[in-house]
């Protein structure tokens, strides 16, 4: 696992985001390396000096944000990964049963620290925007995005929502052009109103996301639609598939996802668990419909050696870096490289059911 | 029944007009009811509130609005020219008793690109623009002359990701060429039209046969069989037994036959007058040949075969977007993303236009590879090159899957306004678009094997769930 805050303390008195410096010309927003030996740095810059504790992570040119107050940085965007996300908020008014990040009532606002962070980014970076639901700060979130991308055209975002809040007014601001390089990651549960709102916990929910996506689609939104694998919504998959295929076609991805055994996953994780590969059949049949009717489907979260052969194509190493891990038997697999792994916080014993490839 | 309850249930009579026109047609298996967007369902016969029934899912704007998305999906747009069909000699070292080009003599002069009309092609190929191109050399024999096809490979401009398709006859394979097969950028492309002796008798001389089986051996020996492809020709009054001319494709190896029948056009035209009228026994021939695919693939599962036209037809049922296939497509635009150049110079819309006018029965060339197709002609044509507006397409619940060849309809009737239920493309495409309807609605574990294969699912074809 890899750590995403590290211990520090600067002479600063107040957070800022700087980019720690990996050798290119020093600017403002940079600081230089001053001083490097185990188990810590030391880094100069306009902001004053960092000094920042680390065991064996190698910080050079990540985007960081410092909060002297709290002796800590968090790395907002490490270079070279593909797997940073910035979490805008912890508030959220769905209460989806297996929520992997619960949501909080409070909200610290830190977008200030985000569009500096992003303007820092490597060159064609990914960045993943999360929550929380983002979009219940829709304005500030916007501007974020437009004001990133005006500057920075070659960055690109991928936004994780739960489509609550699109009215129609945004479909004319979703239109510019900048917007071709933001996709908006969208759970959908189920074709069946009530079991989707069932399990995003809110009611109404389902017919909302219906009248976002009007607007998203009128806007040539980019989506990628997301469902979390559950014993609830199982048997919805063949005919949401149908769903989707007869009234989303638009969708750039359908993503169908392992869970995570984190957040409220965590208390009910053995009766909300779709148990892979044993059950796998249950879910074949929705993924050869998406393939009959051209939908892009792929599989997140799931180990190869849980797909049938025939499917493997479809999944995707999905799990982020900082958060995956393998069973020991993984070093003998051949399909390691191309495999999603497990999450770091996967219960062992499920862990080490594996079948090396 | 999964999906049932949106079908029915969240109909709002007010939306109705949103919908794109909903189409019937009655199948032995019940009505297959159809939107513009080719969205289906398949209704029990004889059921009572058909007006009120609005069979495709989620019943709103988000419906309608993905319809838009779906008809306009389903529409072929006009890309850049992309597709080549070069012809730089006519002549040929066979003479088969129906080819289709008009062949010239082995000897024959003048009957190659000159070098000026080698200029323009060099001209047009090296002006390609776009991302990907398809150039295939048809003749006579492109074989004979390998030194223009090594010319056209070599103008290709870098960046432009060319494939390359050679058809031949596999007389003789020598040093010059086998460089050029050998290359990863090329597809060999030939006929072979049954067991050995029914391929003999079409084309004329067992000799010959016997070269062509031993360098077909030979190339997929070099290559395996996914370089090679393989067309039948197929004489409808006379087809080979499915099972011989399955088992000849499987002797090399193949699993994709594209059964076509002869065209009679050409020298074919002369050899078999009968021809116009014999619709109907291809039809039930092709039905006969996929019925034993089939049980075939069933009883030898690790072995599937496919027809190629009818997987084509299956993709367009299922998969919007499906528009690459120049025999099936709407709009089919003429001289627009693919065009015919001929040994000397003249552009044709299609090889069958090439055909028709070598044959002298209507001159369909729409200008030169010197001064360009951008003519009246072309444009003539393109009006005519569509299933929209037409009164029988309008309301026929195939049209979105379906497509337009006016260059058939000329070849038969030598004019495009015939109406449409009585050309035999049409005939012969409701016939293949019943039948294709009735596989998809079977319960038969067979069958879902097979349209699973052909449509390359990971597994068995899903039941499609019909409205009751
Ligand atoms: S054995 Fe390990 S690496 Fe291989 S597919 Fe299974 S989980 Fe992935
Ligand atoms: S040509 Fe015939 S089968 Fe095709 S859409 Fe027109 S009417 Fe239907």
């Amino acid at each position: 696992m890899i750590a995403l805050t590290l211990p520090a303390a600067s002479d600063a008195d107040r957070p800022f985001v700087t980019r720690l410096g990996d050798g290119e010309k020093p600017a403002p927003t940079h600081s230089r390396l001053e001083h490097f030996e185990e188990g810590r740095s030391i880094w100069c810059g306009d902001h004053g000096l960092l000094e920042i504790f680390h065991a064996g992570e190698n910080v050079q040119g990540d985007v960081v944000l410092v909060e002297p107050a709290k002796g800590r940085i968090e790395r907002l965007i490490r270079t070279g990964s593909r797997h940073n996300t910035l979490l805008v908020t912890e508030q959220c008014d769905q209460l989806c049963v297996m929520c992997s990040q619960p949501p909080k009532k409070s909200h610290d606002d830190r977008f200030g620290h985000f569009t500096k962070a992003c303007m820092l980014a490597d060159e064609g970076t990914l960045i993943g925007i999360s929550g929380g639901e983002p979009t219940l700060h829709m304005e500030k979130l916007l501007q974020m995005i437009e004001a990133v991308l005006a500057r920075r055209p070659d960055l690109s975002f991928h936004v994780l929502s739960n489509g609550q809040h699109f009215t129609p007014e945004h479909a004319m601001r979703l239109r510019d052009p900048r917007y071709r390089r933001v996709a908006w990651g969208i759970p959908l549960y189920s074709s069946d109103p009530v079991r989707h709102d069932t399990i995003v916990g809110k009611p109404g929910a389902f017919e909302r996301l219906m009248e976002s996506f009007v607007t998203l689609f009128r806007a040539g939104a980019r989506i990628e639609l997301r469902t979390v694998l559950l014993s609830q919504n199982v048997a919805d998959l063949a005919p949401l598939a149908r769903f989707l295929a007869a009234n989303l076609p638009q969708i750039e991805q359908w993503s169908v996802m392992g869970l995570e055994n984190a957040g409220f996953a965590r208390r009910n994780f053995g009766d909300l668990r779709v148990a892979l590969p044993e059950r796998f059949a249950e879910v074949a049949p929705a993924l050869d419909l998406a393939v009959l009717h051209g939908l892009p489907v792929r599989l997140f979260n799931i180990p190869l050696c849980h797909v049938p052969p025939a499917y493997r194509h479809l999944a995707v190493a999905s799990i982020s870096d900082w958060k995956k891990r393998f069973a020991s038997a993984c070093d003998e697999c051949r399909a390691q490289a191309d495999c999603s792994g497990f999450f770091e916080w996967h219960p062992q014993e499920l862990v080490d059911r594996v079948a090396p490839i | 029944m999964e999906g049932k309850g949106l079908l029915r249930s969240q109909v709002d009579p007010a939306l109705k007009a949103l919908r794109p026109g909903v189409r019937r047609r009655s199948l032995t298996c019940g009505v297959l009811v159809s939107d513009e967007a080719g969205r289906f369902v398949l209704e029990p016969h004889g059921l009572a509130d058909q007006e009120n029934l609005s069979p495709f899912g989620y019943a709103d704007r988000l419906g309608a609005l993905a319809g838009r998305y779906l008809q306009a999906r389903r529409r072929s747009v006009s890309s850049e020219l992309d597709y080549l069909i070069l012809v730089p000699t006519l002549r040929c070292n066979l003479a088969c008793s129906y080819c289709q080009v008009s062949r010239a003599a082995l000897g024959a002069r003048q009957h190659d690109w000159s070098d000026e009309t080698l200029g323009h092609v060099l001209d047009l190929v090296s002006g390609l623009r776009a991302r990907a191109v398809k150039i295939e050399f048809q003749g006579g024999e492109p074989t004979l002359r390998p030194d223009l096809i090594a010319k056209v490979i070599a103008a290709v401009p870098p960046g432009v990701d060319a494939l390359f398709v050679i058809c031949t006859n596999l007389q003789t394979i020598d040093d010059t060429i086998l460089a050029i097969f050998d290359r990863d950028d090329v597809l060999i492309s030939t006929s072979l039209d049954g067991p050995l002796e029914l391929h003999a008798r079409q084309r004329s001389d067992t000799e010959q046969t016997r070269r062509f089986a031993e360098n077909f051996r030979f190339l997929l020996d070099r290559y395996g069989p996914n370089k090679i492809s393989a067309l039948p020709t197929v004489d409808p009054s006379h087809p080979p037994r499915p099972a011989d001319l399955v088992d000849a494709f499987a002797a090399f190896g193949m699993r994709s036959i594209y059964l076509r029948p002869i065209n009679f056009q050409g020298f074919a035209r002369k050899n078999h007058s009968a021809a116009r009228e014999i619709g109907e026994a291809w039809s039930d021939y092709h039905r006969s040949f996929i019925r034993y695919l089939v049980e075939r693939n069933w009883q030898d599962r690790g072995r599937v075969f496919e027809e190629t036209y009818f997987s084509l037809i299956l993709r367009r049922i299922f998969r919007p977007g499906s528009n690459r296939h120049v025999d099936l497509r709407n709009p089919n635009p003429m001289g627009q993303d693919y065009i015919v150049i001929d040994h000397d110079g003249t552009a044709y819309p299609t090889d069958e236009a090439r055909m028709l006018t070598r044959a002298g029965i209507i001159d369909l060339s729409i200008g030169d590879v010197a001064s360009g197709w951008q003519t009246e002609k072309r444009a003539a044509l393109n009006a005519a090159s569509t299933n929209d507006g037409d009164p029988a397409c309008e309301t026929c619940a195939y049209k979105p899957f379906c497509g337009r060849d006016i260059v058939d309809d000329i070849s038969r009737y030598g004019t495009t306004s015939l109406p449409r239920h009585e050309t035999e493309f049409c005939r012969r495409h409701l016939a293949l678009f019943d039948f294709a309807f009735e596989m998809i609605h079977s319960d038969s574990d067979k069958t879902r094997y097979s349209l699973g294969h052909w449509l390359n699912l990971p597994g068995p074809f899903p039941r499609v769930v019909a409205v009751s």
